[in-house]
């Protein structure tokens, strides 16, 4: 068979889908590194037909079998394999909860579970495709790691560091193309778990993800310039240093593309109270019902609680 | 002393060093592990499983998963026999002092992976399997699947992988005592025809009497000839077998006997159950 010419995605000028550049970067190193496998209950991504056609012997088709899947790469882990298993947020999350419960968390196995299109990323397909609540479900597990980038840059570190050190860790990607806020200036630092994008005076937005990004590109242009805001991709386990960041402000505000129940801005206010801080906070998530209904991910933010101009006003 | 013959002396060893354990402390499942018991002795003392004594991390042993995880207490004095760990562990079962538990999890030595939810263990040997299969290394893994276990759909995830991936290395032994929580699997929601089921998933299939030692070391010698499908061997066995009014009881899933019961069940435990 010809090969095919591929996009390098890590060096695309373009900004890419982080799918892509998140195989792509996963790629590179299974490239080197024979241990390294990648599992799909069959999402596809035009990086990932490289890697299968270049290290079949790497990649696994799990099947439409997201519980399987889950129990597959703990055995593969027990055979000293790095595994990342890759699917739509909802399906390798909820679907197979209990397999990650006792295969992975339980036998506490370094599994990366990979969701992609988390919170309204599959805007236009509906709840079976929405994760409004996959916060709340995962950060119970006592051993996993949390982590939500915002742009690609930061999500190339945290793969780079998975490889380097493989744990049990849920990547949360997310669908859509966003602009790049991490660079030289403006440096990620995973172990730290959070970046203080905006040093504001009496309030701070705490986010992570679409919306942080979001924020951050309302609130550059924005004339309220004292409104700090801080990027807390690691909401599982939270930094102890993150308390001295967050001491400084009278009041906090946490933006999620979550139900509140549980979620993001629980961890924070969980944070706060292990810690016997005392702080006027306001969470901001999305409305809890289930929607169906057309219009696109921004559509459904405004109108279910997250017209982020609305609340940058509010604030 | 012929080798069957020291087999069926492993076989009366095993059910009362059970059931000493289970009745010091009121915790397991005797019934249960009473039924697999030939097949876990074929596996240990018929030269099917690979093993090192006194090695339970010897990096290329074969791996066995106790699926039905209730009953994986059932190897513990096996464990001991091959040296894994002391010999006093297993009077210290169930208790805060020991290191073993009912169900069987990845901290004691032996146990492969943690059981107890069922039908995880089939996708995790699934990786064992393919992992083994992909560094070309000759591993096998070892599978006691409980007639329960096939109720979930995850088993039947798992039993498609593993013969489209050619896992001729997996082995699953199903305990086929027919029984499950509230009655016979044929009066709760029917099971058969189960050799079938498993065949057109791709598997090889052996139908054996699971307390005969000639008829399940045939089936498991077969499966170690690889033939590019896994091979599933339905063990037919009785739950209990062995304590006469325990023997295709329902209630004794998770029933403790009582003084007089147990008298009665050392008794029996004295003879010979099987031939």
């Amino acid at each position: 068979m010809k090969k095919r010419n591929y996009l390098d995605f890590s060096i695309s000028k373009n900004t890419p889908y982080m799918r892509d550049v998140f195989i792509d970067e996963v790629y590179f190193a299974a490239k080197k590194n024979k241990d390294i496998y990648f599992t799909t209950p069959d999402m596809g991504a035009p990086s990932l037909d490289k890697f299968r056609e270049e290290i079949p012997s790497q990649f696994i088709h799990s099947g439409i079998c997201e519980q399987h899947m889950i129990s597959m790469a703990a055995g593969l882990t027990l055979m000293n394999k790095t595994i990342f298993c890759y699917a739509m947020a909802p399906f390798i999350t909820s679907r197979c909860y209990e397999q990650i419960k006792c295969s992975v968390a339980a036998m506490d196995r370094p599994v990366c579970l990979v969701g992609i299109g988390v919170g309204l990323g599959y805007a236009d397909a509906g709840p079976t495709h929405y994760t409004t609540e996959d916060i709340a479900t995962m950060r119970v597990f006592p051993n996993i790691e949390i982590v939500t980038p915002s742009d690609v840059t930061s999500m190339k570190v945290i793969i780079k560091d998975i490889i380097k050190k493989p744990r049990f860790l849920f990547l949360r990607l997310d669908r859509d193309v966003m602009s790049d806020i991490y660079n030289k200036n403006i440096k990620f630092d995973l172990k730290k778990g959070f970046t203080n994008l905006i040093n504001g005076k009496k309030k701070c937005i705490i986010s992570c993800g679409f919306l942080l990004n979001k924020i951050y590109q309302k609130l550059k242009i924005s004339n309220k310039k004292d409104i700090g805001l801080i990027d807390l991709y690691k909401v599982k386990p939270i930094n102890k240093s993150f308390l001295k960041e967050i001491k400084k402000y009278d009041e906090i505000i946490t933006v999620e593309e979550q139900w509140t129940d549980g979620g993001f801005g629980s961890a924070v206010l969980e944070f706060l109270n292990i810690n016997q801080i005392s702080k006027k906070i306001k969470r901001y998530g999305l409305e809890k019902k289930y929607y169906f209904e057309n219009g696109g991910r921004n559509y459904l933010h405004n109108k279910f609680g997250l017209n982020i101009d609305k609340i940058i006003k509010d604030i | 002393m012929s080798n069957k013959k020291f087999l069926i002396n492993k076989s009366k060893w095993l059910r009362k060093e059970i059931f000493e354990m289970v009745v010091k402390v009121n915790q397991g499942h005797i019934a249960s592990s009473f039924s697999q018991v030939e097949i876990v002795i074929s596996l240990f003392y018929g030269s099917i499983l690979r093993y090192k004594r006194n090695n339970p991390k010897y990096k290329d042993r074969d791996r066995l998963i106790i699926s039905k995880g209730h009953s994986a207490m059932g190897i513990y004095p096996i464990l001991a026999d091959i040296g894994y760990f002391s010999k006093k562990e297993l009077k210290k079962y169930g208790t805060p002092q020991g290191i073993l538990r009912i169900y069987g999890d990845k901290s004691i030595p032996g146990i492969d992976a943690t059981s107890g939810s069922l039908s995880q263990a089939p996708g995790i040997a699934c990786g064992f399997c393919l992992a083994a299969k992909r560094d070309k290394k000759d591993i096998k893994s070892f599978l006691v699947l409980s007639d329960g276990e096939h109720y979930e759909g995850s088993l039947w995830e798992s039993a498609m992988f593993a013969s489209h991936n050619n896992l001729d290395n997996l082995i699953c032994i199903i305990d086929r005592n027919k029984q499950i929580i509230l009655g016979k699997d044929s009066e709760c929601l029917n099971l058969e025809p189960l050799g079938e089921k498993w065949k057109s998933f791709g598997w090889n299939v052996h139908d054996v009497d699971g307390h005969d030692y000639d008829d399940l070391l045939y089936a498991l010698e077969k499966s170690l000839i690889p033939n590019g499908k896994p091979t599933a061997i339905i063990a037919n066995t009785v739950k209990g077998k062995g304590v006469s009014f325990m023997e295709d009881v329902t209630r004794w899933h998770n029933t403790m006997p009582n003084s007089s019961q147990i008298k009665i069940a050392r008794k029996d435990l004295e003879k010979n159950t099987i031939k």
